[in-house]
């Protein structure tokens, strides 16, 4: 177990910047979860942390030793690859051996902790079987119990299950905070799946464009993200964002929402401490999940309210998810499980003013 | 008719051709030559049936023994060599990034070359001072002169020399395809754990390349064993000699069949040709595809 520090890492192929000088701080036996989008460098820094990739500037600490040129097998970390990268022709038991093999380790030595592992994970009536005669999560957990036998300091994983189906994928995420659980490992885990990233992580690192945009708790992502992409990309369906301008009614700020010809504009006073967030924008983008949006009957009529008309309607058990257009925006809200409205049918939207956030015209967020 | 049968029919309106050429022209012949290796016919008067005759000939026959011995040594030296030379040259033509391609056309326009005009470029290579390339660059090195072709223990891998170049541009593609379809996260893998190149050569890259070696060492082997055209042109008169010293047994067929005019012997030849051909093919698919 060991702390991992990145300071100022930065990664450049020719003229590109993959990864542009990012600051980390991992705790001992932390379980660090890096998320975004496909060229954001989060694979990229989890491999120069193992080392397949040079550093190009910047330092690297694992524990209290800077690794920026020490060969992958010297720093003491062992790596789970997507495809798992198991040995076709090896049995379980030799794949899971192999890496105290090559670090010549006794018999005796490798034979005791390969069942160990085994006996751990579940695999011991496996350890004959060959790869390819395993399921997709035994195989997962293979390449575990090959990063476990190595005793590391630190494991990292790279989308270790973007290669199972769903109901596998929801299984084997379990396994993982289990085994972290029990052998409490600092962990680094990569993955573009913010589900993932939430269900795992101690901390999130959600990172753009080779930078980290936040570095949070999985609850301080997302219901305080500090930027507008931060706030799109966590949680499912994706929030809301509204573009409004602000206005000021008796000195105070509000947002006023422009209506569709024969409708009045919806106006949003804001107050208290949110208020002062406002000061010196002509207009802000508005978030707001699709969680915090209710949608009821037309019937139903309350103060803060929207009309608009249903787009879709997706029922999902508990919930219905809807998609409604009003004052010219396409709104995704839920509604009760029981509540399926057709298409073109008139609903209300409601919401607490409180569950917004403003973001500024650069994505940053505005207030507490 | 339903699709299943249109598209049957369909099938075999284009099998019917091949299937055709290969019966009229490769079955039917081949059948009738195992008729023709119990009779005595040089072409002129009709076939005799003459029984195990041309077997029992061909036992007594020194001349059939040298060049049993002679294919013999043309496998087995040229199949182990040209393998390893190839994958050596793919194995570390597969990290270069430099020329690549250039560097691989190279290897592997011998492959595209008339099998007659390189025989002949080689032919000359080998030949005495002032004229071959090979002997000059012996003496300029102040090494003595070789006979090469006109010597009984030379001739064989003289011979042999170019026919393994020729084939190595395809064996070093095939080897590269074989190289690039390892992923690259069983390398990664072996390099956090570790794995000294030694390990990572004997225990991933070249268990992973199995299929690519069975079908090579099969392909070269049935190539080398049937290994003519080469000898035919370097050596005098397409001979295989001198002395017989470089004959394989198709030359030896060729000769009793086109020279000789003994087409019974050149049949019964021909047979056992096609059974070690058969065996040594059989042998190989078994021993490398077991495990």
């Amino acid at each position: 177990m060991a702390r991992l520090s990145l300071r100022n890492l930065v990664k450049r192929y020719g003229q590109t910047e993959a990864v542009r000088g990012i600051d980390l701080d991992v705790a001992d036996g932390e379980f660090i979860v890096l998320v975004g989008p496909s060229g954001c460098g989060k694979s990229t820094t989890l491999r120069m942390i193992a080392g397949l990739e040079s550093v190009t500037a910047g330092t690297l600490t694992i524990g209290d030793r800077v690794v920026n040129t020490v060969e992958p097998k010297d720093r003491d970390i062992a790596m789970v690859f997507q495809n798992y990268a198991l040995y076709p022709h090896m049995s379980v038991y030799r794949n899971m051996a192999f890496g105290l093999r090559a670090a010549k380790r006794p018999a005796d030595e490798i034979d005791r902790k390969v069942r160990q592992a085994a006996e751990m994970l579940g695999l011991t009536p496996l350890l004959e079987r060959r790869p390819h005669e395993l399921s997709g999560g035994q195989r997962q957990r293979v390449s575990m119990g090959r990063a476990i036998v190595r005793d590391p300091q630190v494991f990292l994983f790279d989308e270790p299950l973007s290669n199972l189906d769903a109901q596998l994928r929801g299984q084997v995420r379990t396994e993982i905070k289990r085994l972290h659980q029990a052998i409490g490992t600092t962990i680094v885990y990569v993955t573009h799946d913010q589900v993932e990233a939430m269900t795992l992580a101690d901390r999130i690192v959600i990172m753009r464009d080779g930078r980290i945009e936040q570095v949070g708790t999985p609850l301080e992502v997302f219901h305080r993200p500090r930027t507008q992409f931060v706030a799109s990309f966590i949680g499912t369906p994706t929030m809301n964002l509204i573009p409004i301008p602000v206005i000021r009614i008796d000195g105070q700020p509000a947002l006023r929402l422009e209506a569709q010809v024969g409708a009045s504009p919806l106006v949003i006073p804001v107050t208290g401490a949110r208020a002062g967030a406002l000061e010196g924008h002509a207009g802000v983008t508005v978030g707001l999940r699709p969680d915090d949006l209710r949608v009821l009957p037309a019937s139903a009529a309350t103060d803060q309210a929207l009309q608009g008309s249903v787009v879709i309607a997706e029922p999902l058990g508990p919930t219905t998810q809807i998609t409604v257009s009003s004052h010219g925006l396409d709104l995704v809200g839920m509604g009760d499980g029981h509540f399926l409205p057709k298409a073109g049918e008139r609903v209300t939207l409601t919401f607490d003013p409180e569950t917004l956030h403003f973001f500024g015209p650069d994505g940053a967020r505005l207030g507490a | 008719m339903t699709i299943e049968r249109k598209l049957a029919l369909q099938a075999w309106i284009f099998l019917a051709l091949p299937v055709l050429f290969f019966c009229l022209i490769r079955f039917y012949p081949a059948l009738e030559s195992f008729g023709i290796a119990f009779s005595e016919w040089n072409l002129l008067s009709p076939p005799k049936y003459v029984g195990l005759a041309n077997f029992n000939r061909m036992v007594g026959d020194p001349v059939f023994w040298i060049a049993f011995r002679n294919t013999f040594l043309y496998l087995a030296i040229g199949t182990p060599l040209s393998l390893l030379l190839a994958f050596l040259v793919a194995y570390h033509l597969d990290q270069v990034r430099f020329a690549h391609g250039l560097i691989r056309a190279c290897y592997f326009i011998p492959h595209l070359t008339s099998a007659v005009a390189m025989a002949w470029v080689w032919r000359w290579f080998y030949q005495p001072p002032p004229v071959g390339l090979f002997n000059n660059l012996l003496n300029a090195g102040g090494l003595d002169t070789q006979p090469f072709l006109r010597s009984t223990t030379q001739a064989l891998p003289a011979v042999l020399a170019p026919a393994i170049w020729a084939g190595l541009g395809f064996q070093i593609v095939l080897f590269m395809a074989g190289l690039r379809a390892i992923p690259s996260s069983y390398y990664e893998a072996a390099r956090i754990d570790g794995a000294g190149r030694w390990m990572v050569l004997r225990e991933i890259t070249i268990p992973l390349l199995r299929p690519t070696i069975v079908f090579l060492v099969v392909i070269s082997s049935i190539g080398f064993l049937r290994i003519f055209d080469t000898v035919y042109n370097m050596t005098d008169n397409g001979a295989g000699g001198p002395l017989n010293s470089s004959k394989p047994l198709v030359l030896y067929i060729y000769e009793s069949a086109f020279r000789s005019y003994q087409m019974g012997y050149a049949a019964a030849q021909t047979i056992v040709f096609f059974l070690i051909l058969l065996a040594v093919s059989l042998i190989q698919l078994r021993l490398m595809r077991t495990r």
